[in-house]
C-alpha cells in the first residue's frame, strides 16, 4: 500500500506546528525581555540615604585645576557640596547656572561647594568655569583616581553625578544627571543645613 | 559445535520479533542519538484547558526539534553579530558604518544589528535555548540514573530468535550448565540476573556496557554545568570598553569607561578598582613588498595600578596578549591617531587636548574628529593623514604609519549647542547653530598655527599621539565552561564508544534425559564501533568450554559458583554451596 503523501503531510503538519510553537515563545520571551530591560531606567535620579545608612565619603589629597593642593580631610565639619563634572558634557555645563546660583545662596551658609573634573584638561575646565564666573575649586581628576574612590562608595554610573557630604564625612545623597534646584536643597535639608 | 548465525529476527514472523525486542531492549540504549527522538510525541495536540496548553507549550519547548532550531536561529543571529561593526568590541567602526550608510544604519540600528549580542531578540533566542535544555536535560538525568541502576532484563524465551545465537548440548545438568556460563560471565565483569524464586526455567541474563550511561550522565551533567557558566558570566561578569591617549591615566569606574556591559547582578561597585596608564604605544606595519602597509605587529606599553594606592607595576598588552589585573582582563582591541591642538579664543586659552580621531580606513589610517572648544564658540571638523599625499586637490593617505602627518580642518563659529542636557557624542559636531569660517579645508602640519579670520582667534596642530581602544572583560564562567566542555566531551565519546550488550544463556534437558541443551543469545543495540560479533562468539565458545567437563579447567571451579536463587543481587556468588533443588528441569 502506497501511503508516501499521507506520511509528507503528516510531516509537515509537524514542522508547521513545531515552527508556530517556536515563533509563538520567540515573541513572548522577546516582549518580556524588552518589558524587562526598559524598567531598569524608569529609577528616580536622587538618593538620599538615612542617618545610619550613610556610606563614609573616603579621603583623598589631590590638586586644583589650579595647582592648589586640596585635603579633602579638611572640609570635616562643614557640608560639602561635590560635583563630579568634565567640560566635555553637555548637562555638566547646562547644569552650571543651578550651582553657580546654589554657592551663591548657600556658601554663605558654610556649605563648601567642590567640584570634581574627570577626563579633561585644565585649559577648557577652566575655559567653561572663567565663562560661566564659577568661583569655587575643582580637582584635576583627569586621571579619575578621586572619582574611582568616590564610585567604590556609592554607585555612580555617569557624569555629571551630585553628592552632598554631611558634616561627619558620610554621604548624605546623590543626584544622578543636572541637578535641579530644588533636590539640591533637599539633600542639604537631610544633612541639617536649614536657611 | 558453535554455530553463531545471522540476525534471525528477518527470519521470525514480524510481530514476535518486535514483542522480542521490546523485552530484551527495555531501557536500553539512552545515547545522544536517542534524545533527538524526543518530541516527536509533543505534535499531539493541546487538551483545550490552560494547563494542557501549558503542558503542550512546556513539551513543545523542551523537545529536541525546538533545541535544534532554537540553536540554529543563535548560530544565524550571530551571523550579523560578526558581518557588522559592534558596539562593544569596536565602537569606532559602527561611527564610521553610519557615516558610510546614513541610510540603512538606523535602521540596523532598530533592530540592533550593532549590538546583537546585547540585543532582546538575542537574549530571547538564548533564554528559550536556556529553558529548553534544562527542562530537557534534568528529566532525563533522571531516566539515566535510573537507566544505569536497572538490572538485566530476564531472559527472552526463545534466545534463538536474537540477533546473534549460539545452541550446543552439554553433558551438565541444566542448573550446573547455567552456573558454568554464570561464572564465565561473572569473570568478565557482566552484571547477572538469575531467576527469581518461583521462576520457571533455568537461565541468566548478563548486561555489561554500563560506562556508556555513566558517560551519557556525565555528558548531560556537563551540559548543565556549560549552561549555568554562562550564566554565572551573564549575570556576574561584564565587559567594558575604554579609549585611552598616549600619555593618559583612566581609572576603571563607570562614569570613566566609555562603554560598559554589566552582568545582571553587576554594579559599578563590583568593577576591579585598577588605574592604567598608556606609555607607549608603537604599531609595525611592512614596508615593501606587496602587503605594504599591512600591521605586522602592535605593543601598548601600559602602568597599572591594580588597587587604589597600590604600587604601580609595567606589562605590554598585545593583541591575544590580555593585561590580567584582578580577575578582569584587558585586551588591546583598537588603536588610532590623536592629534594635540590648542585653541585660543577671544577671551583667552579655550582647548588643550590630544583628540582622539577615528580611522574611517584602517589600511591608510585616513581618520575623522572633531575638536570643540565651547569656551571660544569654536569647532573644527578635521580629517588626518598619518603620510600625507595629495591626488587631484583630495588629501590622501598612502601609508598607515605617521611618517608625514598632516591634518586639514574646516573651523565653524557660534554655538556648539554643548550647554544643554541633550548628550552629544564627543566624535560629532553640531553645526546647526554655527557658520562656517572659510570655503576651503585648512591643510595644516605639526606645529603650525592657523590665524582665523576677524578676531576669532587661532588653532594650533601641536603634534600627534596615538590613542588605544583596550576591552575590559570580567568572565567568572570561562574556566567552569571549559572544564565543563571538555567534560562533556569525554562522557560524549565514552557513550558513544562503550557499548550496551546484554547475553542470555537458557538451558533444558536434553530430549536423551542427560544432560542439557544450552542456548546463548547476545544482544547489542548499538554496534557503533562493532566488534560484538567476535566478542560474543568467544564468549560462546567459553560458555561451551566450561560446561564440558572434560573441558573444564579445575573441577572444583563448576560448584564453586552456585546461586543462591533467593537473593536479589543474582551476580553475588555464594560457593560450596550445595545445588539447589530446582522444581523443574532437574533431569536425571
Amino acid at each position: 500500500v502506497f501511503k508516501g503523501p499521507a506520511v509528507f503531510r503528516a510531516k509537515r503538519r509537524t514542522v508547521v506546528t513545531t515552527a508556530a510553537a517556536v515563533f509563538v515563545l520567540l515573541a513572548a520571551a522577546l516582549v518580556v525581555t524588552v518589558v524587562t530591560q526598559g524598567s531598569g531606567d524608569a529609577s528616580a535620579n536622587m538618593v538620599a540615604y538615612r542617618v545610619g545608612q550613610r556610606p563614609a565619603a573616603p579621603e583623598f589629597t589631590a590638586s586644583s585645576l589650579t595647582g592648589t593642593p586640596i585635603n579633602f580631610a579638611s572640609y570635616r565639619g562643614k557640608v560639602v557640596v561635590l560635583n563630579v563634572w568634565g567640560s566635555w558634557c553637555p548637562p555638566c555645563r547646562g547644569e552650571g547656572q543651578t550651582l553657580k546660583y546654589l554657592d551663591e545662596q548657600y556658601g554663605p551658609e558654610g556649605v563648601a561647594f567642590l567640584g570634581d573634573d574627570i577626563e579633561d584638561t585644565p585649559t577648557q575646565a577652566l575655559s567653561f568655569l572663567r565663562g560661566e564666573g564659577i568661583t569655587y575649586p575643582s580637582v584635576n581628576d583627569s586621571n579619575g583616581a578621586v572619582e574611582q574612590r568616590l564610585s567604590l562608595a556609592v554607585p555612580i554610573s555617569g557624569t555629571p553625578t551630585t553628592l552632598v557630604i554631611d558634616k561627619t564625612g558620610h554621604i548624605a545623597g546623590m543626584i544622578d544627571g543636572a541637578v535641579t534646584y530644588p533636590e539640591v536643597t533637599t539633600l542639604l535639608r537631610d544633612a541639617g543645613v536649614t536657611k | 559445535v558453535t554455530d553463531v548465525h545471522a540476525p534471525t529476527s528477518k527470519a521470525a514472523p514480524k510481530s514476535e520479533a518486535a514483542e522480542l525486542e521490546g523485552e530484551a531492549t527495555r531501557a536500553f540504549g539512552t545515547g545522544p542519538a536517542e534524545l533527538a527522538e524526543r518530541g516527536s510525541g509533543g505534535t499531539s495536540g493541546p487538551s483545550g484547558t490552560g494547563a494542557g496548553w501549558g503542558r503542550w507549550a512546556w513539551r513543545q519547548l523542551t523537545s529536541m526539534r525546538t533545541a535544534l532550531i532554537l540553536l540554529f536561529l543563535l548560530a544565524l543571529g550571530s551571523v550579523p553579530g560578526s558581518i557588522l561593526p559592534q558596539q562593544g568590541a569596536d565602537p569606532a567602526s559602527v561611527t564610521q558604518y553610519f557615516q558610510s550608510h546614513p541610510g540603512l544604519a538606523p535602521w540596523l540600528n532598530r533592530l540592533g544589528l550593532f549590538n546583537v549580542f546585547a540585543s532582546p531578540w538575542f537574549a530571547a533566542i538564548y533564554l528559550l535555548l536556556f529553558a529548553s535544555l534544562v527542562g530537557c536535560v534534568v528529566p532525563r538525568t533522571f531516566k539515566l540514573v535510573g537507566s544505569a541502576r536497572t538490572p538485566p532484563p530476564r531472559a527472552p524465551r526463545n534466545l534463538a530468535r536474537l540477533p546473534l545465537s549460539v545452541t550446543y548440548p552439554s553433558a551438565l545438568a541444566p542448573g550446573a550448565a547455567v552456573d558454568a556460563a554464570a561464572s564465565v560471565l561473572g569473570g568478565q565483569r557482566f552484571r547477572l540476573r538469575r531467576p527469581a524464586a518461583g521462576d520457571a526455567g533455568q537461565w541468566v541474563a548478563a548486561e555489561k556496557g554500563y560506562l556508556r550511561e555513566v558517560g551519557n550522565l556525565l555528558f548531560h551533567l556537563s551540559l548543565l554545568g556549560v549552561l549555568l557558566s554562562i550564566a554565572l558570566g551573564g549575570l556576574f561578569g561584564y565587559k567594558a570598553d575604554e579609549l585611552l591617549v598616549q600619555g593618559q591615566t583612566f581609572s576603571d569606574s563607570t562614569a570613566q569607561l566609555a562603554e560598559f556591559n554589566p552582568g545582571r547582578l553587576v554594579t559599578g561597585s563590583d568593577l576591579a578598582p585598577f588605574s592604567l596608564t598608556l606609555d607607549n604605544f608603537t604599531a609595525d606595519y611592512i614596508n615593501s613588498g606587496a602587503s605594504m602597509g599591512q600591521p605586522e605587529a602592535f605593543n601598548a606599553g601600559v602602568t597599572y595600578t591594580a588597587t587604589p594606592g597600590g604600587t604601580a607595576k609595567k606589562d605590554d598588552i598585545q593583541v591575544n596578549h590580555p593585561l590580567s589585573v584582578d580577575s578582569a582582563k584587558v585586551y588591546l582591541i583598537g588603536h588610532g591617531y590623536a592629534p594635540v591642538f590648542k585653541v585660543t579664543g577671544p577671551n583667552g586659552a579655550a582647548y588643550n587636548e590630544a583628540t582622539p580621531f577615528i580611522p574611517a580606513d584602517t589600511n591608510s589610517m585616513l581618520s575623522d574628529g572633531v575638536v570643540k572648544a565651547p569656551g571660544a564658540s569654536l569647532g573644527f571638523e578635521g580629517v588626518f593623514v598619518p603620510t600625507e599625499y595629495m591626488a587631484d586637490g583630495t588629501i590622501e593617505s598612502i601609508f598607515p604609519a605617521a611618517n608625514n602627518p598632516m591634518v586639514s580642518l574646516i573651523g565653524y563659529t557660534g554655538n556648539l549647542g554643548m550647554n544643554s542636557d541633550a548628550p552629544q557624542s564627543v566624535y560629532q559636531l553640531d553645526t546647526t547653530q554655527m557658520t562656517k569660517i572659510s570655503g576651503s579645508p585648512h591643510l595644516m602640519s605639526p606645529g603650525s598655527t592657523w590665524k582665523l579670520p576677524g578676531k576669532l582667534g587661532s588653532i594650533t596642530y601641536v603634534g600627534t599621539k596615538q590613542w588605544v581602544s583596550l576591552a575590559i572583560t570580567y568572565d567568572p564562567g570561562q574556566i567552569p565552561a571549559l572544564v565543563c566542555g571538555m567534560l562533556s566531551l569525554a562522557g560524549l565519546l565514552l557513550s558513544f564508544f562503550v557499548r550496551r550488550r546484554r547475553v542470555f544463556v537458557r538451558a533444558a534437558p536434553a530430549p536423551g534425559g542427560i544432560g542439557s541443551i544450552v542456548t546463548i543469545g547476545g544482544l547489542t543495540r548499538t554496534d557503533a564501533s562493532g566488534g560484538f560479533e567476535d566478542e560474543f562468539a568467544s564468549l560462546a565458545s567459553d560458555i561451551a568450554d566450561a560446561s564440558s567437563p572434560g573441558a573444564a579447567p579445575s573441577p572444583a571451579a563448576e560448584p564453586a559458583t552456585a546461586p543462591d536463587p533467593n537473593k536479589t543481587e543474582p551476580n553475588k556468588t555464594e560457593p560450596n554451596k550445595p545445588e539447589p533443588n530446582n522444581q523443574s528441569e532437574t533431569g536425571a
